[in-house]
């Protein structure tokens, strides 16, 4: 990378793949996620695939919290409500994938807008309270069996393996095939979100994080910007609850408690609020990492499961006590700092 | 009459459910008002406190065979020490920091907690010794009795929230707490250490909320893992009263035992069981909605 910058015009400033080097590093990792499936082994590839789905739920969380700002505490809600619907889409209406993660999407953004409403007047931890509301009415409601299987179909259902992308065509099964599901959707929003960064949607949305107040003053409007953010994140989530469903290959209300929020928390902390690269970053490491510790504590103890919270708690505080911008921000001082050795001034 | 007798049964028992829900959500609003730290783990704190009876209280420890009445205290003594560790060990790094970490923090304390008493204590319910568990109860009207631990938190939690205010009100201390909510940095400059005030208050917070949650397993009968749900209750307390009133978080948590009694009596039947946590949470996004700064929150006056 030169010591300066020499953009000439604009496009260049803002254009996604700006360096030599970039380029260099785009070209020579295109190939990777596409070799993957032929290198590594079964249960790396479904750890992988989880990666993937994961990103996009974080990806969501990020358009909410990173870009507007607002607190939402019911990541594991939202989720539920995309992998109900879609198991519902895919079981009963034969309609097949994609049109079970469109509509999964669709429904958790209705909810996600109609639980931002009180941002119309509060704002910060009153946002978080609400949200932590919905994530426990969610819960009951999954949880009721009987009565209210008219409308999500029962707490517990099992998603088919073998499944059209629409309809019934363009069957996919094996873990290949998920994965690359996976992996294209999961592009998909990538790019999405990373172009949400450069539009003047998201400059708004960072307007209002940064002061709701003179966002207003300038004309900007709060309210109904604000309802987007949750609208655009709530999408994500919900697709990414759809992909879960068929990932796990049932649904049940013990898979979104609170816990996958945390989890979640831990993984856009980690990578760094407000960037893309920071949420994959993220996303990679904990699950990595926590697949590490999983068989790490399996081996001695007989409730790892159990752990898992204990693991995102310790490693959640340490990360906002020591670098609160998280892992992004922390690679680029150690590259600055190894820029400008030996002499640093 | 025997519907009137049965309305107020399920009053009554609201009643003492709401006082002991009162005692974890002064502990709240007593934390929020002197550090402004939102605290998302006094669920699992109640839930601590409720455990730790539960270990301490039968000879489990060989060493150690304490007395119930003996576990109860050591069991507060524990809260006490806890909350100054906390303060010490993590709260302080995070003064100042954005709304957002300090959430999280607290978020993330309530999952270690829960995580750690599931991974070496397990999921089950433990029941409580027998000297704990009273067999004396209150006659009230209509023939209808006032359990020994509902009783008992109404009596503690009317204590605690006039010894509360008085220690406001009154003592220096008090008037100290009170500088450092309305202004951390003039009090400072005052010469008020915020350290002590801080852990000060986080102490008496977590003592009053591992009362609460002792309360709260003795009318159960015995710990169970679902006191950390009252957490989550205790926001629609707070939220209704006004996030830093003790008074109001006191009416605030009696209107939600109230709310949860009738919505188990008299609604669940109608939409589902379990109906009765969900009701406040509904009352908690009204009243969102409607009155932000609850019935005696100080409002917030915002300029650029």
């Amino acid at each position: 990378m030169p010591c300066g910058e020499y953009f000439t015009s604009y496009e260049d400033r803002m254009g996604l793949v700006r360096w030599r080097i970039e380029r260099i590093a785009f070209v020579l990792a295109l190939p990777i996620p596409f070799l993957i499936p032929f290198v590594v082994s079964g249960g790396m590839l479904s750890t992988i695939t989880r990666i993937y789905i994961m990103i996009i739920a974080v990806l969501g969380l990020h358009v909410i919290l990173g870009y507007a700002g607002e607190i939402v505490l019911a990541q594991g809600a939202f989720m539920a409500i995309g992998a109900y619907t879609a198991v519902r889409v895919v079981t009963e209406l034969g309609a097949g994938m994609i049109p079970a993660m469109i509509l999964g999407g669709l429904l958790t953004a209705m909810v996600a807008v109609i639980f931002g409403l009180p941002s119309w007047r509060v704002k910060g931890f009153y946002i978080a309270i609400s949200t932590l509301a919905l994530q426990f009415i969610a819960e009951w409601f999954f949880e009721m069996g009987g009565r209210y299987e008219v409308i999500h179909g029962g707490t517990q259902q099992s998603m088919p393996r073998e499944i059209g992308l629409i309809g019934d065509s363009l069957t996919i099964a094996s873990r290949t095939e998920q994965y690359f599901l996976a992996f294209f959707v999961m592009a998909i929003f990538a790019i999405l979100t990373l172009n949400l960064s450069r539009t003047g949607i998201a400059r708004t949305f960072r307007g209002i994080h940064e002061n709701d107040l003179s966002s207003a003053v300038l004309g900007i409007d709060v309210f109904r910007n604000k309802l987007l953010a949750y609208a655009i994140g709530g999408f994500m989530i919900g697709v990414s609850g759809a992909l879960f469903a068929y990932y796990i290959g049932f649904v049940d209300p013990t898979h979104y408690t609170i816990d996958m929020t945390l989890e979640h928390y831990v993984m856009l902390l980690l990578g760094g609020i407000g960037r893309v690269w920071g949420v994959i970053t993220g996303v990679s490491v904990i699950s990595l990492l926590e697949r590490g510790v999983r068989d790490f504590i399996a081996a001695y103890a007989a409730d790892a499961a159990a752990i898992d919270a204990v693991f995102f708690g310790v490693v959640i505080i340490i990360v906002l006590a020591v670098e609160p911008k998280g892992l992004l921000a922390a690679l680029g001082q150690i590259k600055d700092y190894f820029r400008k050795w030996p002499y640093a001034y | 009459m025997s519907n009137i007798a049965t309305f107020f049964e399920v009053f009554v028992r609201g009643l003492g459910l709401g006082a002991i829900y009162s005692l974890v959500a002064m502990g709240f609003v007593l934390i929020y008002k002197v550090t402004g730290v939102l605290n998302f783990a006094q669920g699992q704190f109640a839930l601590l406190g409720a455990y730790l009876v539960a270990i301490l209280a039968p000879p489990a420890l060989i060493f150690l065979e304490l007395p119930a009445a003996l576990a109860v205290v050591v069991t507060i003594v524990v809260g006490l020490l806890l909350g100054v560790v906390l303060e010490r060990v993590i709260f302080r790094h995070f003064i100042g920091e954005p709304v957002l970490s300090v959430i999280i923090v607290t978020l993330a304390l309530g999952g270690i907690i829960t995580g750690g008493i599931q991974f070496f204590f397990g999921r089950d319910s433990r029941a409580y010794p027998a000297t704990l568990q009273f067999d004396w109860s209150v006659p009230l009207l209509f023939g209808v009795d006032l359990n020994a631990s509902f009783a008992l938190g109404v009596a503690l939690s009317l204590v605690v929230v006039l010894a509360l205010m008085a220690f406001f009100r009154y003592t220096v201390m008090g008037s100290i707490l009170r500088a450092c909510s309305s202004d951390q940095q003039a009090a400072m400059v005052l010469g008020v250490s915020i350290e002590r005030t801080i852990v000060l208050s986080w102490a008496i917070s977590i003592a009053i909320t591992s009362v609460g949650g002792i309360l709260l397993a003795m009318s159960q009968g015995g710990t169970s893992f679902g006191i950390y749900g009252v957490g989550i209750l205790i926001f629609a307390a707070v939220v209704f009263g006004g996030l830093d009133s003790i008074p109001g978080a006191f009416i605030g948590a009696i209107v939600v035992g109230l709310l949860q009694e009738v919505g188990d009596y008299y609604v669940a039947p109608v939409v589902g069981a379990g109906f009765g946590e969900v009701l406040p949470m509904l009352l908690l996004v009204v009243v969102i909605l409607v009155m932000p700064y609850g019935l005696f929150g100080t409002e917030r006056i915002e300029r650029l």
